[in-house]
């Protein structure tokens, strides 16, 4: 296979540009004011008590990879929503299209630029995340799984960004819209749950009343499994298994009413991973569906009609 | 090398192209004029394979674009009525990354480039970033860089448009020098004149449908035979317009501020003759001339049906 002309570009373009710089400098000095913060008030403790509470570490590690996600979530629409959109505006897409370069490799190539960018910043984090981790008994193993989820996260926001971008015309549009099905994801699916559980316990306690006596245990029903394509659902997961048993944290089974274990409550993480990589692939095939120049009749006019199209 | 059959497009319920028909030969310069919206744009579209028309054929060396349009992509080169420039990237680097699109790298892709932007008039600024560079400079690095893969067919959509006259010249100069070396070139534009001075062929298109096509020469020939006869006469008119009434060769009358414009047959024989007839019955005849070879009124005259009879009186005498 030949080398991505498009990555390669992305790259020598993204070597000129403040963007990148900018966003690991504001993101690592985030994460370090973060950490001597952190350092500071643990000194500051030792010195009145002598004691050294080694959890504090972990709470750094846990607070680091809080800011590494919500960062992704953030920064990764934002990168690659106007990957394509923004050739259109520069009117350098039908160039691009019209060379022997497929749509597969337009977006294959802004979405290695955008993995490359996000690559970066977790490598430019680890001096500051490897406090945590020389003395927060986070093991190697365990950053490594949270790296994964990260990467998978990416891909996911990074996908969603691209196929909103192939499909309107505007990258403010994309933008737009890529954050909104993000937020679909993440609130979205957390928030159907809530809803469905409440109605479900309004119907159980009218249900009591009448018949006088205990209701059942009601919950969200199947809608708990939409959470599987929440990301920040599968690194709560993550986080949680690895601060181990003695937290208060609940685990997704126990959401929403709770619910007895079965196989996909007990690996939610590597099904809710697998299913966000089929997802954000989906994404990327429609992505390149719009790049393909063997349209169906009709579809490109309307897209060219407005980002209206786009809903 | 190129035909188009039958091609068809619309936008939504817009007809863009009606049945269009088009054939090229192997080393043309093809004029593809049409006035605005006439679907020029988008016929160029579907040649380079960035549309899928809706019904209809191209071939391109007998190869269907419709199936295997990754195989037309590297037979033809297309130069967008927009620029397509990159910013945040030098024109060495614009250059290199077009032809790695190609699938061409390493030091077969800097030769090409280097004799592309030799050509082009652009090696000396080959570390400018693109977007620093002149309109002009810009049209032309556009060119050179739609010639990358040495395609066999060159497709331009209105290349002149927003250009100087210096740049204009030049980038047509340049056109002419590709057509000269064998590259069949098709260019769209919306003014006729533009192109009549290089092309060997001309087609104008109106409303997604070929209205006129054919050589250079017998698009001249037709020109000339439909250009208005113009006589400016002095006072009253009852006496010329007597004489050009029974005349022969006469068509149509039509009167503007003292200028007939008539339509006329005959050759410059007949010409000599009818001005001799004016003279001889003492109409003061101050002007007598066929109005200039204007491809442009040609145009007109074709591509606009409503305005028909105003544009005969619109002539400005320029002797
Ligand atoms: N994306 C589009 N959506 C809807 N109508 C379009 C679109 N592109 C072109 N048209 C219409 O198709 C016709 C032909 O357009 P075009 O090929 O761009 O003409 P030209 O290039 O000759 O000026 C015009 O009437 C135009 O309004
Ligand atoms: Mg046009």
């Amino acid at each position: 296979m030949r080398s991505n002309p498009i990555y390669k570009r992305e790259r020598t373009v993204g070597s000129r540009s403040i963007r990148i710089p900018m966003i690991l400098t504001v993101f690592n000095c985030i994460l370090a004011l973060a950490a001597l913060l952190n350092m500071y008030s643990m000194v500051a403790q030792v010195e009145v008590t002598a004691e050294i509470q080694y959890s504090a570490f972990l709470e750094l590690y846990v607070f680091g990879a809080v800011i590494a996600f919500v960062m992704i979530l953030f920064v990764m629409p934002a990168l690659t929503a106007g990957s394509i959109s923004g050739e259109r505006e520069r009117q350098t897409l039908d160039l691009l299209l019209s060379t022997q370069v497929t749509g597969l490799e337009v977006a294959a190539g802004k979405l290695m630029a955008a993995m490359h960018h996000v690559i970066l910043l977790f490598v430019s984090s680890f001096p500051v995340m490897a406090m945590s981790f020389v003395y927060g008994g986070i093991r190697l193993w365990d950053l490594a799984f949270l790296v994964l989820s990260f990467l998978v996260a990416a891909l996911f926001t990074a996908c969603i960004g691209i196929c909103f971008s192939a499909l309107c015309r505007r990258t403010t549009m994309a933008t737009a819209l890529s954050y909104g099905m993000l937020a679909l994801f993440v609130a979205g699916t957390y928030g159907i749950n809530q809803f469905i559980w409440s109605m479900a316990n309004v119907e159980n306690v009218s249900y009591v009343n009448q018949i006088g006596g205990m209701g059942g245990q009601v919950n969200s029903g199947g809608f708990l499994y939409l959470l599987l394509l929440n990301p920040a659902v599968t690194f709560y997961e993550i986080i949680r298994g690895q601060l181990g048993r003695q937290e208060t944290m609940a685990s997704v089974g126990q959401w929403f009413g709770g619910r007895p274990d079965n196989p996909i409550l007990g690996a939610w993480v590597p099904v809710s991973l697998v299913l966000q990589v089929l997802l954000a692939g989906v994404f990327l095939a429609a992505a390149v569906w719009c790049l393909s120049p063997g349209l169906p009749k009709g579809r490109r006019s309307r897209r060219e009609k407005g980002p209206g199209a786009a809903k | 090398m190129l035909k188009i059959e039958n091609l068809k497009k619309t936008y939504g319920k817009h007809p863009a192209l009606d049945g269009l028909n088009l054939t090229i030969e192997k080393g043309a310069l093809f004029g593809f004029v049409g006035p605005n919206g006439a679907g020029k744009t988008t016929t160029i579209k579907i040649l380079v394979g960035l549309l899928a028309p809706d019904e209809g054929t191209v071939t391109i060396n007998g190869i269907d674009a419709g199936r295997e349009y990754q195989k037309i992509k590297g037979l033809v080169g297309y130069v967008p009525d927009s620029f397509g420039i990159y910013d945040n990237l030098k024109v060495w680097e614009y250059m290199e990354f077009f032809a790695s699109c190609y699938g061409l790298d390493g030091l077969v892709a800097r030769r090409r480039c280097t004799a592309l932007l030799e050509q082009a008039g652009l090696l000396d600024r080959a570390d400018f970033f693109v977007d620093a560079l002149s309109r002009g400079m810009q049209q032309r690095l556009c060119l050179a860089r739609a010639l990358i893969h040495d395609p066999e067919l060159l497709v331009m959509d209105e290349p002149s448009s927003g250009l100087d006259p210096r740049s204009r010249t030049e980038f047509k100069e340049l056109v002419q020098e590709l057509n000269e070396q064998g590259k069949t070139i098709l260019i769209s534009s919306h003014v006729l004149s533009e192109l009549a001075q290089m092309c060997t062929d001309i087609g104008v298109i109106e409303q997604g449908r070929m209205v006129m096509g054919g050589s250079m020469k017998e698009i001249m020939e037709r020109v000339d035979q439909s250009n208005p006869l113009l006589i400016v006469v002095r006072g009253s008119l009852d006496r010329a317009m007597a004489i050009l009434r029974s005349h022969s060769c006469v068509r149509t009358i039509s009167i503007k501020n003292d200028c007939i414009s008539i339509s006329f047959t005959g050759d410059s024989q007949d010409e000599a003759q009818l001005l001799q007839q004016l003279v001889d019955a003492e109409v003061p005849v101050t002007r007598f001339y066929r109005q200039q070879g204007n491809l442009e009124s040609l145009f007109m005259e074709i591509t606009d049906h409503e305005d028909k009879e105003v544009l005969q009186y619109e002539v400005k005498p320029d002797l």
